[in-house]
């Protein structure tokens, strides 16, 4: 950390949800970049870049975990508490609240004609997520090998997710482990 | 049909009461156990969500789970949190409260491994940075997510949609997302008032 502010986990707390009000539907990371960089000035952006890229890389949702990157710089793992809380605090209650509703009401024919409807967007959102970072791998014949082997074993032989990772994931990386001569 | 076999019929998949502290125990080792396997930012796990609610568990029907997906991905903040949702879905018959204590307990066991090991990342990303372990695990498990979240997504189609109409606008939402930059919220707000019409059904 350079010259930036140094929050207390109270603000840590507070600033992510700040973080977490506006994020309907994902698209986060321009607007966090935005109080944690630019307002606050807790990280500068070379930082921020960084941890959106260790955030991407390592299990977990990428927007909670951006979180508990930023807390865990400042304070280990109280400042993640901290953070993850804040980021969570808000939408999650509302969620339960959504939830509560959902389950006393869903029974309702109104609420249920509208959810038919509701879930066919989703689906196709769903549907989108594959084809969204495919162009990343369309240059590498073995990626697209790799990726055809997973989607077939669990959508043709039903492969649990747990046991293809554990397989398919140390055969992926001996495949690409970096080689220092040729190639 | 005799007996023996209407019973059968009817007790194929018994819901299992999280009353009982062995099963409350047995479903927070799933939730934990699965948080590692959460790549391409926890994506990969709704097949294996619907698999522990609908199929083993029989906490939700398939239809409440593709409620409980739009649920999640409609309302703000990471749609990660659907993990709360299928935990009030496993007690929310035993009173309110414990459904949201059921999900509070959820989603804690979901993010809590994967948060230690993103702090334990976080604070030791110099030395991990130039490591052929990053390198390798980057690169090798890019692909896997990507046949997963293809897979994935067929199987949030197959559970949503029964009809032409209904395959027909998730199709048209898909090719919105990737060629603009229209909020989800609206393909949403538009598919629910089309539901309400009763222009797709279920």
């Amino acid at each position: 950390m350079t010259e930036g502010v140094h929050p207390t986990r109270l603000q840590l707390f507070l600033g992510m949800q700040q973080v977490a009000l506006p994020s309907f539907g994902g698209g986060l990371s321009a607007w966090s970049e935005r109080i944690v960089v630019e307002d606050r000035q807790w990280m500068s952006k070379e930082e921020f870049i960084t941890g959106l890229t260790v955030a991407r890389l390592f299990p977990g949702p990428n927007q909670i975990n951006m979180a508990v990157y930023i807390g865990s710089r400042f304070h280990g793992l109280a400042g993640a508490i901290a953070a993850l809380c804040g980021i969570l605090l808000l939408p999650f209650s509302l969620l339960l609240l959504l939830g509560l509703g959902y389950f006393y009401l869903h029974e309702t024919l109104a609420v249920d004609r509208v959810l038919a409807g509701v879930i066919t967007a989703s689906a196709g959102m769903a549907l989108s997520m594959g084809f969204k970072i495919a162009g990343a791998y369309n240059r590498d014949p073995v990626a697209l090998l790799l990726a055809a082997c997973s989607f077939i074993a669990m959508s043709v032989f039903h492969v649990r997710l747990v046991p293809l990772v554990l397989i398919a994931g140390p055969l992926a990386m001996a495949w690409y482990w970096p080689r220092t001569e040729q190639r | 049909m005799s007996p023996l076999l209407a019973s059968l019929s009817t007790t194929v998949c018994q819901p299992v009461s999280l009353g009982d502290w062995r099963n409350l125990l047995a479903v927070i080792w799933d939730f934990l156990s699965l948080s590692l396997f959460s790549l391409g930012g926890g994506n990969t796990l709704l097949s294996e969500y619907h698999h522990l609610a609908v199929d083993q568990y029989c906490w939700l029907s398939s239809r409440q789970f593709a409620d409980i997906y739009a649920l999640a991905e409609a309302a703000p903040g990471p749609s990660s949190m659907i993990v709360g949702l299928l935990g009030m879905g496993a007690a929310v018959k035993e009173g309110p409260l414990w459904g949201v204590l059921s999900g509070l307990a959820a989603e804690a066991a979901i993010l809590l491994p994967s948060t230690l090991v993103m702090v334990a990342a976080a604070l030791s990303w110099n030395r991990l940075r130039n490591s052929p372990w990053r390198v390798a695990f980057e690169r090798g498990l890019g692909p896997i997510t990507l046949g997963i979240l293809f897979a994935v997504g067929l199987k949030i189609l197959r559970i949503s949609d029964h009809d032409t109409p209904a395959y027909a606008v998730s199709l048209v939402v898909c090719v919105l997302m990737l060629r603009t930059k229209i909020s989800p919220l609206w393909f949403m707000a538009v598919a629910g008032l089309m539901g309400g019409l009763g222009l797709v059904n279920r």
